[in-house]
């Protein structure tokens, strides 16, 4: 029997279970959906959060209190502060490639301004914070060291926060904001800057730092932001930043990361999420594979006159065995490439949503060949049992079937 | 018709020597079939008879390659077909083989000429010739007017002719019907006896098996098998023909 007749009678017998044909594939293009839907929103998110944060600036340090472990980049004893304000003056005083540092005392608070109540991210900081991260203003001023020492109750505020709550951002200018019980001058608004990992950078408020400590009663800062120099000097910036910091403490409860390593290291976290979501949603192609196979024994089981009468006549094991296996790859490849119809449609409505770009074709295409190829795996894994229990009938038992 | 071989005169069709059939059933043997030696000329019309459980059916799948002997020879046109593998055996049914069932046994998907076709399909003959050939054997078992209808279509007598037309499309040497009239009403039964009795006359070798005596009488021999024994075979002075009611 050529290939062709094989075809056309396993097309045939999916044609005559059109419903259960259909519940069978529905299996494999759920999975092959979740698997090309995951993996290409990973890859949008990647590079999507590699460029925010690329975008922060790439001369950007960041010194975290606690020390990093060995193979992580990030440090694990964060309920450990370590870090004070003075740590980031003796940084700037000595420093020849750190030119700034900023400490941030960064919290989540309840804030009440005209009359409405939001929760937003409360950050204690000092006035260079405007050059370190070259935050831009669009109406009013930013924090200055007067506020500093004598820690006023200012408050500079990020566009969709005073939107929130004063629903014009540029008029917010001048009214009151309450935090902790505590009334606060709104003194400026920010120009917008966007989202990092879903995080609204927009949703702040900037107090001076001496102010914060005395409003949470703390006297560290969450985190230190230093500027270096140039691009060039970021590593020599990175190698002060630390030397200074052992010497203000005496002990290594610090670490430095510079924009690259925060980079690599955030991209490999991705990367190994989007592995594994993938993964899991593999698992349930493997299901899907699962669930042919059972579809695939009942039919033989019911068929098994039909394999009798096929034999009786001169059909040979691999004609019956041919039959079966492309019933089971039709099923497992339609439900891959409708499936893959459906994942890349998520996959682009779920990019668009959360990170305003398309995936690539570039990116998509290995993963739409992987799952494609992948499912047709399937069907022959989960269909060559079946099919070959179909071949392995004994002609006569067959026939005798009822 | 042309089907039908031509065949060297001298040796006969089948030749089995002392066939023997054991079935392990757990762990008794049965006997289905002890020391059956028989020959069958070409051209030949045998109707083999005897009570359920005389080893009938297990004599007709012997033959019909549908299983191997435990023991002895089967010369099938002077070819040792008892030591055959499986698909060996498939293309021996296929080309050398037509069978015919009591529940006539087609695929109830299929058209009648699809089902007719179905065979060729196997022998890999190309589609149109398939068609071609599938359509003439409709025609000659009567059916040409109802190719295109599937076997729920058709009356049993009609459906019993398609699987004759199936049988017979791959011109096989010899024709092996198991009860064929034992589903249909007598006067179904007893056209498909005068389509048996006319392929026969057209040289094709026939084996009919049958527990009806009336059915026997149509052959030109009988063959009496009893607990796997064959106890009897003598020929049909007199056979009965059946009135051909085909048009």
């Amino acid at each position: 029997m050529d290939i062709l007749e094989s075809l056309s009678v396993a097309l045939e017998a999916l044609r005559a279970h059109k419903l259960r044909s259909f519940l069978t594939m529905l299996g494999v293009i759920i999975g092959v959906a979740a698997v090309i839907a995951l993996v290409s929103v990973g890859q949008t998110a990647r590079s999507s959060v590699v460029g925010e944060f690329a975008s922060l600036g790439p001369d950007l340090l960041w010194v975290l209190p606690g020390k990093a472990k060995e193979d992580s980049p990030f440090p694990t004893e964060e309920a450990r502060l370590t870090l004070t304000y003075e740590d980031a003056r003796a940084i700037e005083r000595e420093a020849v490639f750190a030119v700034e540092v900023t400490p941030m005392l960064q919290t989540s608070v309840e804030v009440t301004g005209s009359g409405r109540k939001t929760t937003t991210t409360v950050i204690g900081t000092t006035p260079n914070l405007l050059v370190v991260r070259d935050m831009a203003l669009q109406a009013g001023r930013f924090l200055q060291e007067s506020d500093m020492s004598r820690r006023r109750r200012v408050v500079v505020l990020g566009p969709s926060l005073a939107q929130r709550l004063y629903r014009v951002p540029r008029n917010a200018v001048g009214r009151k904001l309450t935090i902790n019980g505590r009334a606060f001058d709104v003194v400026g608004i920010l120009q917008p800057e966007g989202g990092i990992l879903g995080v609204d950078l927009d949703d702040r408020a900037y107090l001076p730092l001496t102010t914060a400590q005395q409003l949470f009663n703390i006297n560290y800062a969450s985190f230190l932001f230093v500027k270096a120099k140039d691009v060039e000097s970021v590593s020599r910036a990175e190698r002060e930043t630390e030397r200074i910091l052992l010497r203000e403490h005496g002990e290594e409860d610090f670490t430095v990361l510079t924009q690259s390593q925060l980079l690599v290291s955030l991209s490999a976290i991705l990367g190994i999420l989007t592995i594994a979501l993938s993964s899991i949603a593999a698992i349930s192609l493997v299901v899907g594979g699962i669930g042919i196979m059972n579809i695939m024994l009942v039919s033989v089981t019911e068929r098994t006159r039909e394999i009798g009468i096929r034999k009786a006549i001169g059909a040979r094991r691999l004609d019956i065995l041919t039959q079966f296996l492309i019933e089971a790859v039709g099923i497992s490849l339609v439900g891959g490439i409708l499936g893959m119809g459906a994942g890349l449609a998520i996959s682009w409505g779920i990019s668009l949503r959360l990170f305003h770009s398309v995936p690539t074709i570039a990116a998509t295409l290995p993963v739409v060949v992987l799952a494609f190829s992948f499912s047709a795996l399937v069907g022959v894994i989960f269909g060559v049992y079946p099919a070959w229990r179909a071949a392995n009938l004994h002609p006569i038992e067959a026939l005798r079937y009822e | 018709m042309t089907v039908g071989r031509t065949l060297p005169a001298a040796g006969p069709l089948v030749a089995l020597g002392d066939i023997t059939k054991v079935y392990q059933m757990g762990r008794v043997t049965v006997p289905a079939l002890q020391g059956v030696s028989l020959e069958i000329a070409p051209g030949q019309f045998v109707a083999i008879m005897g009570p359920s459980g005389s080893g009938k059916s297990t004599l007709m799948n012997l033959i019909g390659c549908l299983d191997r002997p435990s023991s002895g020879t089967y010369l099938l046109d002077g070819q040792d077909v008892s030591r055959l593998d499986d698909d060996e055996l498939a293309d021996i049914r296929n080309r050398r083989i037509g069978f015919v069932f009591q529940t006539f046994n087609l695929l109830s998907r299929y058209t009648a000429l699809r089902n007719v076709e179905m065979p060729m399909i196997y022998a890999t003959v190309p589609r149109a010739e398939r068609r071609r050939r599938a359509l003439r054997a409709l025609e000659q078992v009567g059916l040409a007017a109802r190719v295109h209808h599937t076997p729920q279509e058709l009356s049993g007598g009609e459906q019993q002719r398609v699987a004759i037309a199936r049988a017979l499309v791959n011109e096989p040497a010899i024709l092996l019907a198991d009860e064929p009239t034992g589903n249909l009403d007598s006067r179904s039964g007893e056209e498909i006896l005068a389509v048996v009795q006319d392929l026969n006359a057209r040289g094709i070798t026939i084996a009919v098996v049958t527990h009806d005596r009336d059915v026997a009488q149509h052959a030109r021999r009988i063959l009496q098998l009893r607990d796997g024994r064959l106890v009897r075979d003598e020929p049909v002075p007199q056979p009965l023909v059946a009135r051909p009611a085909l048009a």
